[in-house]
């Protein structure tokens, strides 16, 4: 095929927010080609201006943006010059568009079939009703939507996220576009889920011959897509190579930095950061075969109450003073577990001690005390702080809810702890509100420190935050631990974090342990097949280990309402059996302590077992 | 040890920031034309209805039938600096009737959205948070109050028992608080699901300090500031209830009972009528001055402006 001009071309385009020739400049002389069939990435940290790209590309800015000069030329148009009734209808039909936030996107009072026939009418008027949802439930299949012809006629809500996403990318396609604009599509989703929507992106632009212009934060994803990337800094163009090259030797110093920011799975030694347990360490927490059942009444309020088992037999024991890291993605019971251990809710099976004592045994007054002991960070920088009360304040209230210290004795040890995580003292009367997401972080921390707990839980608490706040965090953690001797729990979904700071991780997949193994082991010799697709999902530059393909069938995490029996791996494992349908596997012993559940395991033991005798 | 971060983005340390933030919001409100506007005229109001019927040594009750329906100083014609307002068609003078009026006027406004407020607010605080079956019975009581309307209920509490001070302010606050329920109840049911909250019952807080302590403060303000303009509302409802005759009960001098007296006199003596809308209506506008001021101000603050 040859092409004399090609299909999307942007050439010096500047935007800047507002009229003024003074106005800040969000874009600055960007230049750069696609062709069809190829797909370009676009890389760069929070406020580069890659959103901002994306949208000028549709000609789609909001006021105060605007196009200062330069040109977008499509099939060798300017469509910066377009009429806006023109652009609209190319944006439709030749250039689609998949935004991050597919749930805001998708209307939750109409079915996703129907959202998607009107948006195909409304570009391409001649198309009737049946043939557009022909058309449609195609697509759904060609993005690997199970039993199209029934998910056609479902609401959103009924769409895990990864299906809305799909959802969203026939949406864009249905109008066979020829450049598609994704806009950090895989951001909210899960890991092993975002590789596949990737693999998939790959089989349309060879199966469809569309362009994409794929936006993302994450190097790892966009190296894993693109043929070429554009790495954008601050609104300025700095590097634009082919992907291999540019990943070999980055040639800008932004590039390394942003190359030398990603966590390293395998190729990096970091066991300073594990802080594995002493050997005669006493265990502070012990979980064993603890259980959660949520019943969920039918929506018609008559019929069989549906249970959802959100934890199921969780063991593990954390050691004084030792990291421990929870990791499983989103519906994997993490939060739920969280919940048991900090005594919100009671399991309804098994048992939780804390040094010695269960921690559900003994009343109101010593579960006040064991809240004195254990303490919990947050996740979301931004809800889990009083909005209205001031950081001293936070920081200093736990002091007031266990009756600890007078007015000036509290205030002063606030002041203190404010310090030692490193946040200015003028901080004190601040509202959070006027923090960033680190500092509210770095807060949190504080206010959970401050009654001096012995076991510090770690709720996705740097997941909302970038590499090097991240790093800054994690260094306080550390410092923290070797002043105070803390234990920490983290429970993450983030397996390149729990990689470089926790000693010993258990995998959790639908409510279960399906993996408890030493850091080391876990990495690089994994029981579990969840573990190994779990890693080779990994964003990471470096040679897998593990690749997607070999160790992640299609399809998505099952409900884990009504579970079938058997192991709730089963359906995306591509070692799946007989046996694994019939029967759940047990946590079995692989030495040192290291335990997985899976039936290969007891199997494979078996033949050595027999080859030893 | 490390030395503390210096992460960009922080404001500089000024002299407004190390003030407490309840300390910034008063600050606030306080620069603003209009909260001055409005206190000095509320104060001056207040401090006339306190002070000038005492000083003046003229009594609100006493009649005069020689010096009736003496029109205002400013109309010339007949007026006297001895009844600066006029008098009333019994001779009565109208300035220390109205102070006297403003009075009534504003410890029944003021009594009744405290009432109103304090159950409306500790109702729906408890529904809100406890939910399940509190919830179902304080809301249900809650429908059965707000099913009765508010004239009726006075006229049958009012008519049976004497419209004293306390009877009103009761009867008035009793057909109030359910709407002040149903808001706390909305809003504390939405805040007691955010993260903070759960991060402080980790933090060993009882339901008593989250309700009282963490969410009361965070929801009350806003509230209140509708219910400072609800001062105004029941300010008005009780001079409706004067004007039914189940207000407070003459010769004592209330609005509603001087403006329901001198509706009849509205042609030849307008004066009667309008002197306490007149009062009535300054009052209410610095209230409301003030209440607005200091919302601004809040969601200033709030919203990390200042």
């Amino acid at each position: 095929m040859t092409v004399e001009t090609p299909l999307l071309e942007v050439s010096n385009l500047s935007v800047r927010a507002g009229r003024d020739p003074e106005a800040s400049l969000i874009l600055n002389e960007i230049s750069f080609c696609l062709e069809a069939r190829r797909i370009l990435g676009v890389i760069g940290g929070g406020g580069s201006g890659k959103t901002t790209l994306a949208r000028a590309v549709v000609n789609w800015l909001a006021p105060p943006l605007r196009v200062s000069s330069g040109e977008v030329r499509f099939r060798g148009q300017d469509i910066l010059r377009f009429a806006p009734e023109a652009s609209r209808s190319l944006r439709g039909k030749a250039i689609g568009y998949i935004g991050g936030d597919p749930a805001g996107a998708l209307d939750p009072t109409l079915t996703v079939g129907t959202q998607i026939v009107e948006k195909l009418r409304a570009v391409e008027p001649d198309v009737t009703r049946q043939e557009a949802k022909e058309r449609v439930i195609e697509l759904l299949a060609a993005v690997r939507i199970p039993t199209p012809s029934q998910r056609f006629n479902e609401y959103p809500f009924q769409y895990s996220g990864g299906m809305m996403q799909r959802a969203m990318i026939v949406d864009a396609l249905i109008s066979k576009p020829e450049l598609l604009v994704a806009d950090s599509i895989t951001q909210p989703l899960d890991v092993t889920v975002g590789a596949q929507i990737l693999r998939l992106l790959r089989d349309l632009t060879e199966q469809f011959g569309t362009a994409i212009l794929f936006i993302s934060a994450s190097l790892p994803t966009v190296a894993d897509v693109s043929d070429d990337i554009l790495v954008l800094d601050g609104g300025q163009m700095v590097e634009l190579r082919p992907t291999a090259e540019l990943i070999r030797a980055p040639g800008h110093p932004y590039t390394k930095k942003l190359m030398d920011e990603l966590p390293m799975l395998w190729s990096k030694d970091l066991g300073a950061r594990l802080k594995p347990a002493p050997a005669i360490a006493e265990p502070i927490l012990r979980v064993s075969n603890v259980g959660k059942t949520y019943s969920i009444s039918p929506r018609s309020g008559i019929g069989r109450a549906r249970r959802l088992q959100a934890v199921r037999n969780a063991s593990f024991d954390v050691f004084a003073g030792e990291n421990f890291g929870v990791v499983g993605e989103s519906g994997c019971g993490k939060s739920s577990l969280m919940r048991l251990l900090t005594a919100l809710e009671r399991p309804d099976t098994g048992t939780i001690t804390f040094e010695g004592k269960n921690i559900f045994d003994q009343g109101a007054a010593a579960t006040k005390a064991f809240r004195r002991r254990m303490q919990l960070v947050l996740q979301d920088p931004y809800s889990s702080l009083p909005p209205q009360a001031s950081v001293g304040d936070i920081i200093a209230e736990p002091l007031l809810i266990h009756g600890l210290g007078g007015r000036a004795a509290r205030r002063a040890q606030a002041m203190e702890m404010l310090r030692e995580v490193g946040l200015p003292a003028a901080c004190f009367d601040e509202l959070p509100m006027t923090l960033t997401a680190g500092q509210r972080q770095r807060v949190n921390v504080a206010r959970a420190m401050i009654l001096e707990p012995q076991l510090l839980i770690m709720d996705e608490t740097l997941s909302a935050l970038d590499q090097t706040e991240q790093g800054r965090l994690l260094d306080l953690f550390e410092r923290l631990q070797a002043q105070h001797g803390f234990t920490y729990l983290f429970i993450s979904h983030d397996i390149a974090m729990v990689r470089r700071v926790c000693a010993r991780v258990a995998v959790m997949y639908l409510g279960e342990v399906v993996e408890l193994a030493q850091n080391e082991r876990l990495f690089f010799d994994p029981g579990h097949p969840y573990s190994r697709a779990l890693l080779s999902a990994a964003p990471t530059l470096e040679e897998r280990r593990y690749r997607s393909e070999d160790c992640l069938l299609e399809g998505e995490p099952p409900s884990p309402i009504d579970l079938p029996p058997g192991c709730a791996f089963a359906s995306r494992c591509p070692h799946v059996y007989e046996t694994c349908l019939k029967r759940n596997p047990a946590l079995t012993d692989r030495g040192n302590a290291d335990r997985a559940a899976c039936h290969l395991l007891t199997q494979g033991s078996a033949q050595q077992k027999d080859h030893a005798q | 040890m490390e030395k503390t971060v210096e992460i960009p983005g922080t404001p500089p340390a000024d002299d407004l920031r190390r003030l407490s933030i309840s300390r910034r919001i008063a600050l606030g409100a306080w620069n603003s034309l209009e909260f001055r506007i409005g206190l000095s005229v509320f104060l001056f109001m207040l401090l006339m209805a306190i002070f000038y019927p005492m000083l003046s040594d003229i009594d609100p009750t006493r009649m005069n039938v020689r010096a009736r329906l003496i029109p205002p100083v400013f109309m010339g014609e007949g007026a006297t600096w001895a009844h600066p307002l006029g008098t009333d068609q019994l001779g009565r003078d109208m300035l220390v009737r109205s102070l006297v009026g403003l009075r009534y006027s504003l410890l029944i406004g003021g009594a009744t959205v405290a009432l109103m407020l304090f159950v409306g607010c500790l109702v729906g605080l408890f529904a809100g948070y406890r939910g399940g079956l509190t919830d179902t019975l304080l809301m249900r009581i809650t429908d059965a109050q707000l099913s009765i309307p508010m004239i009726i209920l006075a006229i049958a509490i009012l008519g049976v028992a004497r419209p004293t001070i306390p009877a009103i302010i009761i009867v008035l606050g009793l057909s109030g608080w359910p709407v002040y329920a149903r808001v706390m109840r909305s809003v504390i049911m939405a805040e007691r699901k955010r993260e903070f909250v759960r991060g402080a019952t980790v933090l060993g807080a009882s339901d008593m300090r989250i309700m009282f302590l963490l969410l009361l403060p965070l929801c009350l303000p806003p509230i209140a500031f509708v219910a400072v303009l609800d001062v105004a509302r029941m300010m008005i409802f009780e001079s409706v209830l004067g004007f039914l005759g189940l207000g407070v009960q003459p010769p004592t001098p209330t609005f509603g009972n001087i403006i329901a007296d001198g509706r009849k006199y509205l042609l030849n003596a307008w004066w009667i009528a309008t002197m306490p809308g007149i009062f009535l209506f300054l009052t209410l506008a610095s209230l409301n001055l003030m209440g607005a001021a200091l919302e601004r101000s809040r969601n200033r603050v709030y919203g990390g402006i200042e």
